[in-house]
């Protein structure tokens, strides 16, 4: 069969037509995508069918599910729990967006031309790598009373600005954003320094020559052309900070109390601490749909690019 | 801006980043003498620190949690990049039918939070058994790194001419020939970067560990981490101290050795 079909093509002097492979082939293309299909159906669409379903139910793990329609949402939507930990969510976003996003820019900046770029970001890359949980732990020794941070103000006669940290909300979700930035802010830089790298040079000379520079510079000309990879950082930012569980997990637990749960912490707790599985998951698809509004964002961008390698 | 100023602040941030990695040593290398009568900002030497990672991995169960996750987050990764090639195999090369449907089938799922799927994972492993066994987290990592495994190499794939798979077509190689032959030797760099990033995403998961295992046979390392962590008050602020350093070790030189690997991977919206 592979000889018929070769021998025209060698006549043609035109490159070959593009056409699909042979019937074997085609056989074979269904074998080879089967395995990635079927385990992704069964280990991630088949729960979040099954979690969209226990939303509209009455559940705490034991004998069968009892379909109540929508009460689980009414009943979340009244729960002042839920609604602090939305606030709480609220203000990972914004915090997010402020600090880790809003640092990362300014490092790519400044790094940016500069000798020895590598070194200077080094320290800010570093904690990436660390994981969430550990990250909390060394927050944790931190900030907790009495740690080091208290110790180091009250050594400097700054000893009045000694906090509650972890205690007093909404200040335990503020500094755990801060160690979150900790984390996340030197691969902010990393992102936006390729972007910077990427701008092409002529732009923005045009503008020098005009005589533009610093600020109006980078208001004018980098900023907007730097608008492509700025709405990827936004989007994994805004999902990243919706996700975020482990730095909480490991510093407060969403305690005292709720005062510092998330989205992603009380859909945890209410679940496997409070064995409501109605509620727990209609928090679970709430918080779905907020994500995967925000990947939006940014994936759309990545689908339409299939070079993005 | 001026470089020196720039330079200046960049120092000054700088130390400010590190301050915190200068704690976790100093503090993680004190015995339990001297932690609490010394300033924590003091370094006094190494003298405690052997002594502290020592009792991190034994009483902390992070000896057992660093095996469990050794393995985890190699075959997870291992089996997901294959799964994953294959994939895109059979919709760059082999030309499936609906091909791009298919690869957003499997691509599309990387959106669902961890919380979606918790509940019915639990309940599942619990059902077939699979709950709290090593078996049952390799699966489960394995699936969670095949979307973005198959997004990588389908885009890989891409890359390489369509007159290679005609040409080994001509010579009358099977189509599992052409992918374990030609295909997956010519995209080693790739599967190596999906491997790494998916290992490290691994290595540092909390969640699934926290949810699917409970015995410290199959726990994974950063739960065995929290739970030291939460549990002190039998073990002191240095021990855990030392058992978060320890686990931190591996991926931090990992990144260091593969930062270009990570930049890429970064920029695909992986993390």
């Amino acid at each position: 069969m592979t000889t018929t079909q070769a021998a025209p093509a060698l006549l043609t002097p035109a490159p070959a037509p593009r056409r699909r492979p042979g019937h074997g082939y085609r056989w074979s293309a269904r074998a080879f995508v089967l395995p990635g299909v079927l385990v992704v159906a069964a280990l991630m669409y088949l729960p979040f069918v099954w979690t969209s379903y226990l939303s509209l139910t009455e559940f705490n793990g034991l004998g069968d599910p009892e379909f109540v329609g929508l009460e689980k949402y009414r009943e979340m939507f009244a729960d002042a729990g839920f609604l602090s930990s939305l606030r709480n969510t609220l203000l990972w976003v914004v915090g997010t967006l402020v600090l880790p996003v809003g640092l990362g820019l300014l490092l790519a900046v400044l790094t940016h031309g500069l000798k020895g770029a590598f070194w200077y970001r080094l320290p800010f890359l570093l904690p990436y790598a660390i994981s969430g949980v550990a990250v909390g732990v060394i927050w944790t020794f931190i900030l907790q009373s009495g740690g080091a941070l208290d110790e180091a103000l009250t050594a400097v006669g700054l000893g009045s600005l000694v906090q509650r940290w972890l205690l007093d909300a909404p200040l335990n979700t503020i500094v755990m954003i801060g160690a979150a930035t900790w984390q996340g802010a030197g691969v902010n830089a990393l992102l936006f320094g390729i972007g910077l790298q990427s701008i092409p040079k002529e732009p923005l000379e045009a503008a020098r020559v005009d005589g533009a520079s610093g600020w109006t510079l980078f208001r004018t000309m980098t900023w907007p052309l730097l608008t492509p990879l700025t709405t990827v950082v936004v989007g994994l930012a805004i999902v990243g900070s919706l996700k975020q569980f482990d730095i909480i997990w490991a510093m407060t637990k969403g305690g005292p109390g709720t005062s510092s749960e998330t989205l992603a912490l009380t859909m945890y707790k209410e679940t496997f601490v409070s064995n409501d599985y109605g509620l727990g998951a209609a928090i679970a698809v709430f918080l779905t749909v907020v994500t995967v509004s925000a990947s939006v964002l940014y994936l759309r961008r990545q689908l339409g690019d299939p070079k993005g390698d | 801006m001026a470089d020196r100023m720039r330079k200046a602040v960049l120092v000054a941030l700088g130390l400010l980043w590190l301050a915190p990695v200068y704690l976790m040593l100093a503090n993680a290398a004190k015995t339990d003498d001297q932690y609490g009568v010394v300033s924590v900002w003091q370094a006094v030497g190494v003298g405690g620190l052997l002594e502290n990672v020592a009792t991190a991995w034994t009483r902390g169960n992070i000896s057992e949690g660093v095996a469990s996750t050794a393995l985890y987050s190699v075959v997870g990764p291992g089996l997901a990049v294959l799964v994953g090639a294959a994939a895109g195999f059979a919709i760059v090369a082999l030309r499936l039918r609906h091909g791009f449907v298919w690869f957003v089938v499997i691509f599309a799922a990387t959106v669902l939070p961890m919380q979606m799927l918790l509940m019915p994972l639990f309940i599942g492993y619990v059902e077939t058994g699979l709950y709290d066994t090593r078996t049952g987290m390799i699966l489960v990592y394995t699936v969670i790194s095949v979307p973005f495994a198959a997004f990588v190499m389908r885009n890989f794939f891409t890359g390489i001419a369509h007159q290679v798979f005609e040409a080994a077509v001509m010579d009358g190689a099977s189509a599992w020939r052409i992918f374990w032959r030609i295909y997956l030797p010519m995209s080693t760099s790739a599967l190596v970067a999906v491997f790494i990033l998916q290992a490290t995403l691994i290595w540092n998961d909390l969640l699934l560990g926290l949810t699917l295992t409970q015995s410290a046979g199959t726990r994974p390392v950063m739960t065995a981490l929290s739970a030291l962590q939460s549990t002190y008050g039998g073990s002191t602020m240095p021990t855990v101290l030392a058992g978060g350093l320890l686990v931190s070790v591996p991926t931090v030189v990992l990144f260091l050795l593969t930062q270009r690997v990570f930049t890429r991977g970064l920029a695909l919206g992986q993390f």
